[in-house]
């Protein structure tokens, strides 16, 4: 299963060629949340800017770890069809949550702290990537890579078996990709892509039915994309495999 | 792009603390001494907290609150942001086991004046008049030792002070209406009423919620952002924060932020002496009260208690029962998650703003006791994609794909009554906070009845969904809200506090928040919990100085005092129903 320059990239379904890169891959063309900042309260207009230009410096990860988190990340939430310029920063949102020890209020009786969970599982990845392609997790392809994050999402990892037994798989699991979606949906270049409005105060919002766009809003305008074949996180299968993971309660507040 | 008339928007230029966009409040307020021993020291300024504080205020009362979290202006503190928000939420440590663990944090614990009532979505359904005799109707749970007609008057008067928005004819439990107009649908409501109408299910729709469909005094109206249980900025949905704080304060009551109780110190008589607490400054400091009221919800006033252990409550400071952090209770929440070939755009509008409680009650028919009710849910995008990774287990190229087609995605939600058992409870772990206080610990488990009671219910959404015409629908399992942990009851034996929430051990310490709730139905708790607080002051105002010296109890209720609610509580409409 050899890796080419291109495995990586969603494709065109009719022809099978990789997509080119985009600055804003969606349906929502021109739709550009950062144009309203204007019309945003101080604070909020804050704290989102940050996000594009105070990336945190990398203070929790070791070198080693920062390489190999980094390629983790770039899986778990892949942005190769973002040109360079509109790559959304995950690891060092992650890296500053840690360092800052910023709990979600909550630990799982018998789970390490975060922090640990984190420093575990990275090393359990290496151990997977290691006994099932016999190199490193880095220098796998992407669809490789994907392969082996695959046994941890279905919860039977061949590997690494004194690491899941200190701490759950399915619930590093969990950990993990909702860290990543944590970091990459709060920025508002994800905001474009999925034709989210973003912040709306003090102005708010007028059209609230039928699904229709504010005026400074766009139409949905959809293309036909695929994964790249053969990737595995394309399919949607039960975290944990085949029974249906348990006892891991949703994590946001909802009503 | 256009911009905004006169350039972009900026802060306040002056000086004042904004409670909402229009509310502003002076401070310094009134300060007492340590020392100086207050009439009554309340722990937690959130739905309950708040409430006291204010009635206890205007009734003359020296009156201090201390908060754990800060006292929030929110022009500058709160943010039209998900991850933005993190602050509103308990973020810290917390164990949590058992079978079926629940997720704290953000899903059900506030931190900072307001509490909870900062980051609730704002359904204010009551409770019906079963839900107080859940024992004697259904041979499961616990009856309540107050009835429905107890506390009718309190739910009656809240609905106006704090105020709620909904239809004219509520037709479930005990009928009534609301003060306020019912708000415009948005996209998932417009689901639930589809779905709803064509199974022949009534629906509710515009509320009931406790946000503004029109102006109220400096607190303006909804604009529809969809940003409610990120903290409302604009102010049109209610928190103890701008309905009751400010008039507490005028009233000449105390609020020190940043302070975390950590014991409620015991005198030689047998009575409480007032609080020990970790000050803003860090330092450990202690305040003098002639009653104390813990009113630090489901998990942090059990804790409080049990860490104030000492000798002759070596269980934990009124714990002879032995029922103290027991009988803790969530309700089952489970989101249903609706794809539809069009657009839905659930981020705008409340997400709370119709409901059904047509499966309340109990019918023998469905093989359980109880009942659930099925509400609007807005899922922003980081919390979608986190469902979105439980319910279809995405990561990768999937959770791209799925989360490009947020749009087209609608959610309700299950809120089902979860019964009160004996061994899901908050105890003490063995891991401290920063101030060495040992964390709470959590354990929770599904019973029989519980678990076919979400089948159930989970399936009937699931049908309603589909009925809107959903073309897929998945779900994710969760929990939301807390209660119980110091529960009311007449039987000292078998309940921590009586019917106004004074302990039954010790006779001027007094619990009250969503913690004294028996059994919880399938409304959400925040407006009983402000009501009971109401109903609480209007006892502790009856007995004067009573409770400071005496240990006779009178268990009568007193009249409701109609002359204690904040500014422009009266004069607003609620339609007559005979």
């Amino acid at each position: 299963m050899a890796g080419s320059i291109h495995d990586g990239r969603p494709v065109n379904p009719n022809t099978g060629k990789p997509l080119r890169q985009r600055s804003q891959p969606g349906y929502y063309p021109g739709f550009s949340t950062l144009s309203q900042k204007d019309f945003w309260d101080d604070a909020t207009r804050r704290i989102v800017l940050a996000r594009l230009q105070n990336i945190p410096s990398i203070r929790f990860f070791s070198p080693e770890e920062v390489e190999l988190v980094t390629a983790v990340c770039d899986r778990i939430l892949p942005q190769d069809d973002r040109d360079d310029l509109h790559k959304i920063p995950i690891v060092n949102c992650i890296d500053e949550r840690l360092h800052e020890n910023r709990l979600d209020g909550y630990r799982f009786d018998g789970m390490p702290t975060d922090q640990e969970a984190h420093r575990l599982g990275l090393q359990g990845i290496a151990e997977v990537a290691q006994h099932m392609f016999q190199r490193r997790f880095v220098d796998l392809s992407p669809i490789e890579q994907e392969s082996v994050l695959e046994t941890l999402h279905d919860g039977d990892p061949p590997a690494g078996h004194s690491i899941w037994q200190r701490m759950p798989v399915s619930r590093y699991w969990l950990l993990l990709v909702q860290d990543v979606v944590g970091a990459y949906y709060a920025h508002p270049f994800a905001w474009d892509e999925i034709g989210f409005g973003g912040p709306a105060y003090p102005r708010g919002y007028m059209r609230l039915e039928g699904g229709e766009p504010e005026p400074w809003e766009v139409d949905e305008r959809r293309y036909e994309w695929a994964p790249p074949p053969g990737s595995p996180s394309a399919k949607f299968t039960p975290v944990g495999g085949s029974s249906e993971h348990k006892g891991s309660p949703g994590q946001g507040s909802t009503h | 792009m256009k911009k905004p008339f006169g350039g972009s928007f900026g802060a306040p230029k002056h000086e004042d603390h904004m409670l909402g966009a229009r509310q502003r409040i002076e401070l310094p307020m009134r300060r007492y001494g340590n020392s100086e021993q207050v009439d009554y020291c309340i722990v937690g300024v959130g739905s309950a907290g708040g409430v006291l504080l204010q009635r206890l205020a205007r009734a003359g009362f020296s009156v201090v609150g201390l908060e754990a979290g800060p006292f929030w202006d929110t022009e500058r503190d709160w943010v039209s942001d998900e991850a933005g928000s993190y602050n509103l939420y308990w973020n810290e440590l917390r164990i949590t086991g058992g079978k079926d663990p629940l997720a704290l944090g953000a899903n059900n614990s506030g931190r900072g004046v307001g509490g909870g009532s900062v980051h609730w979505a704002a359904f204010t359904p009551r409770l019906h008049p079963s839900d107080f005799r859940v024992h004697s109707e259904d041979g499961v749970g616990v009856d309540w030792p107050i009835s429905y007609q107890e506390i009718k008057p309190y739910y009656e008067l809240l609905e106006k002070e704090i105020p709620v928005s909904g239809p004219a004819y509520f037709p479930w439990g005990d009928p009534h209406g609301y003060p306020y107009g019912p708000h415009p649908m948005g996209g998932c409501g417009d689901i639930l009423v589809k779905g709803c109408t064509r199974l022949g299910i009534g629906v509710s729709i515009g509320g009931p919620v406790a946000i503004l469909a029109g102006s109220h005094g400096d607190r303006p109206h909804c604009i529809y952002r969809g940003f409610c249980i990120q903290g409302c900025k604009v102010g049109a949905k209610q928190s103890t924060l701008i309905s009751h704080v400010p008039d507490a304060l005028a009233h000449g009551a105390e609020i020190r932020d940043h302070c975390m109780v950590s014991r409620i110190l015991l005198g030689k008589d047998g009575r409480v002496t007032g609080v020990r607490y970790f000050n803003s400054n860090g330092r450990e400091v202690e305040q003098k009260a002639k009653a104390t009221i813990v009113c630090g919800y489901a998990i942090e006033t059990p804790r409080l208690l049990l860490n104030s252990a000492c000798p002759g409550h070596e269980a934990g400071l009124a714990n002879s029962s032995g029922t103290l952090g027991r009988y803790l209770m969530a309700q089952a929440g489970n989101v249903v998650l609706g794809r539809f070939e069009e657009l839905v755009r659930m981020y705008k509008a409340p997400p709370a703003h119709a409901l059904t409680e047509e499966f309340y009650e109990t019918d023998p028919k469905r093989g359980f006791a109880r009942g659930f009710a099925v509400q609007t849910v807005g899922p922003l995008p980081i919390s979608f994609a986190r469902q979105m990774m439980v319910a279809k287990g995405a990561w990768g190229w999937g959770m791209r794909q799925v989360m490009m087609d947020y749009n087209h995605w609608g959610a309700i939600a299950l809120l089902g009554e979860i019964l009160p058992w004996e061994d899901n409870r908050v105890e003490l772990a063995a891991e401290k906070d920063d101030n060495g206080i040992p964390v709470a610990k959590v354990t929770f488990n599904l019973h029989d009845n519980d678990k076919k009671m979400i089948e159930y219910g989970k399936n009937k959404v699931m049908e309603i969904m589909q009925a809107a015409g959903a073309e897929e629908v998945v779900q994710e399992a969760r929990y939301a809200h807390l209660v119980g942990g110091a529960r009311m009851g007449n039987d000292p034996r078998t309940s921590v506090v009586d019917r106004f929430g004074r302990t039954h051990d010790i006779p001027n310490l007094f619990v009250c928040d969503g913690s004294v709730m028996p059994t919880q139905g399938s409304a959400n708790p925040g407006l009983t919990i402000q009501a009971l607080a109401a109903r609480t002051a209007d006892y502790l105002i009856s007995q004067r100085s009573e409770v400071f010296t005496r240990s006779t109890r009178s268990t009568t209720q007193p009249p409701i005092r109609y002359d204690l609610s904040p500014p422009g509580t009266w004069g607003k409409g609620v339609p007559r129903l005979t």
